[in-house]
């Protein structure tokens, strides 16, 4: 099982074979294969690229490279430090294709290519998406874009006002635009599409505006739409069909995405589809999660509110579904269930099995067979008082009453609060250490609903939410977390919160960054801080690592605080009230005196020889 | 005093108009409660007229003897056992009433009958939002200002309040109970007779406090069931060009801002909703009857009617009253 | 009747009625001006509206069913700006404000042109300014609902409003 590192490695070949001899015989809990491998279809070996956000299918974000290690990351130096021109929240992952590497800025989602072959990586060409401006209005969480997608020559990504966009990769011209969203119903798109199958697969954003959630699947060569799934209403909008079953009795039944609702409320139900996507080649199904519905105050939508907060798997080609597992039904907190689905294979009671492995925003680390939805195991991995557990016979969270938001009242004391124990900011997973790397949050909320009224446009929402510190007093959280063993291996506490994806490399290192610009890098055996280096403004993108032209490792992030956690600086918000940003002000008070907004592309690598 | 008899007798009769009347004992609990009064009324009676013979009695034996000295009648140990006896007379009557009131408020205050059908209504300034609720939430009706029962059927309401504290009164049925903005109370009503009544919120709640009443229809199951069932249908479509209009100015127009219609894309949450809004008896919650005319001066001008509610003077020009007006008459 | 008697009950009756003149008049329909030209200055309706109480506790409930907060907060913002700095965009005088509310504004305020009647969005203004203490505070409204832990606003201090745009240096400052 001993993965040979790929790319030019100058570490002594025999402290590589130790190295990965010791991890191939540690003590195993039972069985041969006593570690989690991510799914093999769905993780080829490593190019020196990356193409997607998630690096594969599996999502594991993992480089093989391991030029870069323990040893010499101290050494780690910038190459490239570019501005990007906008000042809002950077959440894109850079994409690497050859030697060439790619770039989706914030609103207005300017898309650049820069020549990697030459210092200081110039622009070979920029394209202007020109997007609608009245888009920055009903944009929950920051103007932010997570990254594009590469495939067959093409990039492909999504504009702040609800269009898909193909460019030829070479001369960014625009191949094909396809519009999917309706701003004026407060509908945007701010997720990286997943190219599969020949498919662009895009989903959209605007939970918080009563916008109805679905996924798409547009042809990648043309640009139109293949099939598109919503995510509530009737069970042929929903692509619910004979091949649909889930496991749980809960989420079996007709047109539960009608019946679970009061009249017409599934129309501005929510269920959006902003998050991440995997897909496993071998059984050709997507995995994604939908998210919260609408509105936040759930007296108004009595009911499961299918199929909102829960777990999809679709068959690519047709887009029907082929089972539903719903993490929080009736959602109480803006529990999105929109977090990455990490494709493993890995020991459930003594076989091995193909299941994902997802951290959830509600708090639960959730490990869940891909063939038939059944949920083997939900391990608390934060703080959770609203929640007793999930009851592994029905499948259903068991909350707890006295957390229960009431109109009229202030419940106090919720933890998670509504981002969660961890938000969209992607995990990594490790096969040398067969740990997932998860950078989160430990954050707490005090919430009074009212009564939302719906208008087309604007936010439904009905919650006043204030966020503050959980217990420890720390506000983000790393966490290293065997899901074999189904407990954590080692944690860091950060006193901000991490907004930041993780990277996982093959030289035994983590990459995170904090949302004050410190860009670290860890042991990923034991969590011991290696290096860091402070950026110019907060870090909440993902860090990639690719191969350049000239054969070196290089790790690359963008820098620009922002996004829900961070819009007290980049928007510019009020401080005293704490109610701002959704609640998630009163939580990061002192962020303003830590960073700047400012828009960044850094590159790292050792220094030649 | 003569002059003011037929007064007396008009204002003594108006408290026997049947739709919204203390003593119409239309349901369980008002049935309870007038019992309880008529307890009341006879004991507290007989008291007083003892207490008027024994002083009649003791006016005329004083005057009558007057000029004989009067005797110590009965004696010391005569009088002691009258004034016992007296005493133990009122404490009985007054452990009597204790109980006949504990019991009867017990009563009204009792447990959710297992079948009761569960309404939630949530009191706004100055109007009632009223929620039919269902296991399968598909099958919950929203309606305002109105309540439909079946007779015989124990009914649950669980009251809400979004403002202020309001009362829920519907006095042929039972008594008042407080709705109270961040808590929850509940009342249990049984009718018992079929017919239209009148509620009244019984807690000053602001200056329309006066134009906040709840039209109570009871009927049999049947009907009830049938009504429950138009309920559940959406808006139809509207038919005629000038309904057309109509149906366009709410779509686009100030309307779809606060209120709902099912089945189109209105759904305002914060203002009565009017999907079957021609079905119900009243306006503007007792403002006014319901009717053609009435729902344009309402719509035209709901600020004259009820001036300081939350619905606008909107200024609607005249082709955009009469299609929003036959709009609106759809929807039965 | 004495002198004295007749004295004593005149003030009285002066100490019963004078109270009951009305603090402030309350129009429930809006006075019937002609609508208001954006940019224009000193339209009277400011005055009318700007210091009433009754006027200020209906914005207060319009801003929330209008979902004011679900973008602006309860003024530190969120998907909107901050309403309760000394920073406008679009200028932070009363007609300004009405003009920003009915017309929205490029960079994503909707337009409520269609959705609120004028006098709906003069009330919404003059609440709007009370985030940012311009008002009188006599004026303010009694008792926020929303859940909060900052300083009662009858206790915040004046903050003078600032123009950033020049479009928007067309009303004399207040």
């Amino acid at each position: 099982m001993a993965r040979t590192a790929a790319g030019n490695s100058r570490t002594l070949p025999w402290l590589r074979l130790a190295t990965a001899a010791a991890f191939l015989f540690a003590p195993t809990a039972a069985g041969s294969q006593a570690r989690a491998v991510p799914a093999a279809s769905a993780s080829p070996p490593d190019d020196g690229q990356w193409v997607m956000p998630a690096k594969n299918y599996a999502s594991t974000r993992y480089s093989a490279l391991s030029q870069i290690n323990r040893q010499n990351v101290t050494k780690l130096k910038p190459v490239v430090n570019v501005a990007t021109g906008h000042k809002r929240g950077h959440e894109a992952a850079p994409l690497v294709v050859g030697s060439t590497m790619y770039i989706v800025t914030p609103f207005p989602n300017n898309v650049f290519a820069l020549d990697l072959t030459k210092p200081g990586a110039p622009v070979k060409w920029a394209f202007k998406p020109r997007p609608r401006r009245a888009a920055q209005g009903v944009a929950c969480c920051d103007i932010v874009n997570r990254g594009a997608a590469y495939a067959n020559g093409r990039i492909f990504f999504n504009t702040l006002d609800g269009q898909t966009i193909a460019l030829d990769a070479a001369t960014g011209k625009e191949v094909w635009r396809t519009l999917l969203g309706n701003i004026n119903k407060g509908e945007t798109i701010t997720m990286a599409p997943l190219v599969a199958d020949g498919k662009v697969l895009v989903g959209n954003s605007g939970g918080e505006f009563g916008v109805r959630g679905w996924l798409t699947a547009l042809d990648a060569g043309s640009g139109r739409i293949v099939w598109k799934a919503y995510s509530t209403g009737p069970d042929k909008d929903v692509l619910i069909g004979p091949a649909f079953k889930p496991f749980y009795p809960m989420d079996q039944g007709k047109d539960l995405g009608v019946k679970s609702w009061p009249p017409d409320q599934w129309k501005i139900g929510g269920g959006t589809v902003w998050g991440w996507i995997s897909y496993d080649p071998k059984l050709k199904m997507v995995y994604y999660g939908t998210g919260n519905p609408g509105p936040w105050n759930p007296e108004q939508r009595p009911g499961d509110n299918k199929w909102t907060t829960g777990i999809f798997a679709r068959d690519i080609a047709t887009g029907q579904a082929r089972w539903f597992y719903q993490s929080s039904p009736h959602d109480l907190y803006d529990h999105d269930d929109i977090n990455e689905s990490i494709l493993l294979d890995m020991p459930v009671n003594g076989r091995v099995r193909p299941v994902l492995v997802r951290p959830g925003r509600n708090g639960f680390m959730y490990v869940i067979d891909r063939v038939t939805g059944q949920v083997y195991s939900a391990d608390p991995y934060g703080f959770i008082n609203s929640a007793k557990g999930v009851d592994l016979r029905t499948g259903r969270l068991i909350p707890v009453k006295e957390k229960e938001p009431k109109m009229g009242r202030v419940i106090r004391n919720i933890c998670p609060a509504a981002p969660g124990a961890k938000d969209w900011n992607p995990s990594a997973f490790s096969p040398r250490t067969g740990l997932l790397y998860v950078p989160h949050i430990n954050l707490c909320m005090d919430m009074g609903t009212m009564e939302a009224n719906y208008i087309a446009g604007t936010p439904y929402i009905g919650a006043d939410v204030k966020m503050y510190a959980g217990p420890g007093g720390h506000r983000g959280v790393f966490t290293a977390w065997d899901p074999v063993r189904r407990r954590k291996a080692f944690e860091i506490k950060e006193d901000l919160p991490l907004w930041s994806g993780a990277l996982a490399t093959a030289g035994d290192l983590v990459f995170y960054g904090t949302m004050d610009g410190w860009l670290k890098a860890i042991d990923a055996a034991s969590g011991k801080l290696l290096w860091r280096i402070r950026l110019a403004s907060g870090i909440i993108g993902q860090p990639v690592s690719y191969r350049g032209p000239d054969g070196r490792q290089y790790i690359a992030v963008m820098s620009g605080v922002g996004g829900w956690a961070g819009a007290i600086v980049s928007a510019g918000l009020d401080p005293r009230d704490p109610t701002a940003a959704l609640g998630f002000v009163n939580a990061v008070r002192d962020l303003p005196g830590r960073t700047k907004a400012e828009g960044r592309l850094y590159v790292f690598a050792l220094p030649r020889r | 005093m003569r002059r003011l008899l037929p007064g007396l007798a008009a204002v003594a009769l108006v408290a026997c108009e049947g739709r919204q009347s203390v003593t119409g004992g239309d349901g369980l609990h008002s049935g309870q409660f007038n019992s309880l009064f008529l307890i009341f009324l006879l004991v507290t009676a007989f008291f007083y007229l003892l207490v008027i013979a024994f002083l009649v009695a003791a006016v005329v034996r004083r005057r009558g003897r007057a000029e004989d000295r009067p005797e110590k009648s009965g004696g010391e140990g005569g009088f002691r056992l009258i004034l016992i006896g007296w005493v133990a007379l009122v404490a009985l009557g007054l452990t009597g009433l204790t109980a006949a009131s504990y019991f009867s408020d017990a009563a009204a205050g009792g447990a959710r009958p297992a079948n009761a059908i569960r309404i939630a209504v949530t009191a706004n300034q100055w109007w009632w939002d009223v929620r039919y609720l269902d296991p399968v939430p598909a099958n919950t009706i929203r309606t305002a200002n109105e309540l439909h029962l079946p007779v015989g059927v124990p009914v649950h309401i669980q009251l809400k309040s979004n403002d202020v504290i309001h009362s829920f009164w519907v006095p042929n049925l039972a008594g008042k109970q407080d709705l109270i903005p961040g808590r929850i109370t509940d009342i249990t009503l049984i009718p018992r007779k079929e017919g239209l009544y009148r509620g009244q919120c019984a807690e000053f709640c602001g200056l329309q406090h006066a134009h906040m009443a709840l039209d109570v229809t009871v009927e049999p199951m049947e009907t009830f069931e049938a009504w429950r069932r138009s309920q559940l249908r959406p808006a139809p479509p509207p038919a005629t060009p000038l309904a057309v209009t109509g149906y366009n100015y709410i779509m686009t127009q100030e309307c779809s801002a606060c209120h709902n219609i099912s089945g189109t894309p209105a759904s305002g949450q914060v203002a009565p909703d009017l999907t079957h809004i021609a079905s119900r008896r009243s306006i503007g919650a007792g403002t006014f009857p319901m009717s053609r005319g009435h729902l344009y001066a309402w719509i035209a001008d709901p600020q004259s009617a009820k001036p300081g509610n939350h619905m606008p003077y909107v200024g609607l020009e005249p082709h955009e009253l009469h299609g929003v007006v036959a709009y609106l008459e759809t929807l039965k | 009747m004495s002198s004295h008697f007749r004295a004593v009950s005149a003030a009285l009756i002066a100490m019963v009625a004078l109270p009951s003149c009305d603090r402030e008049t309350r129009e429930n329909r809006g006075k019937p001006l002609p609508e208001s030209v954006p940019g224009i200055v000193g339209d009277p309706r400011a005055a009318e509206y700007e210091g009433n109480a009754f006027h200020i506790a209906q914005g207060q409930r319009y801003y929330v069913w209008m979902n004011c907060n679900g973008c602006h907060a309860h003024g530190g913002g969120g998907m909107g700006p901050p309403l309760m700095d000394a920073e406008w965009r679009y200028g932070g005088s009363m007609e300004q404000i009405v003009d920003t509310i009915r017309e929205g504004r490029p960079n994503g305020m909707p337009s409520f042109d269609q959705k609120l009647s004028e006098q709906q969005m003069w009330q919404l203004a003059a609440f709007v300014r009370t985030l940012s203490a311009q008002p009188r505070q006599d004026a303010l409204p009694g008792r926020a609902d929303e859940m909060s832990n900052i300083e009662p606003r009858t206790l915040d201090e004046r903050r003078p409003v600032e123009r950033t745009s020049p479009a928007a240096d067309q009303a004399r400052p207040r």
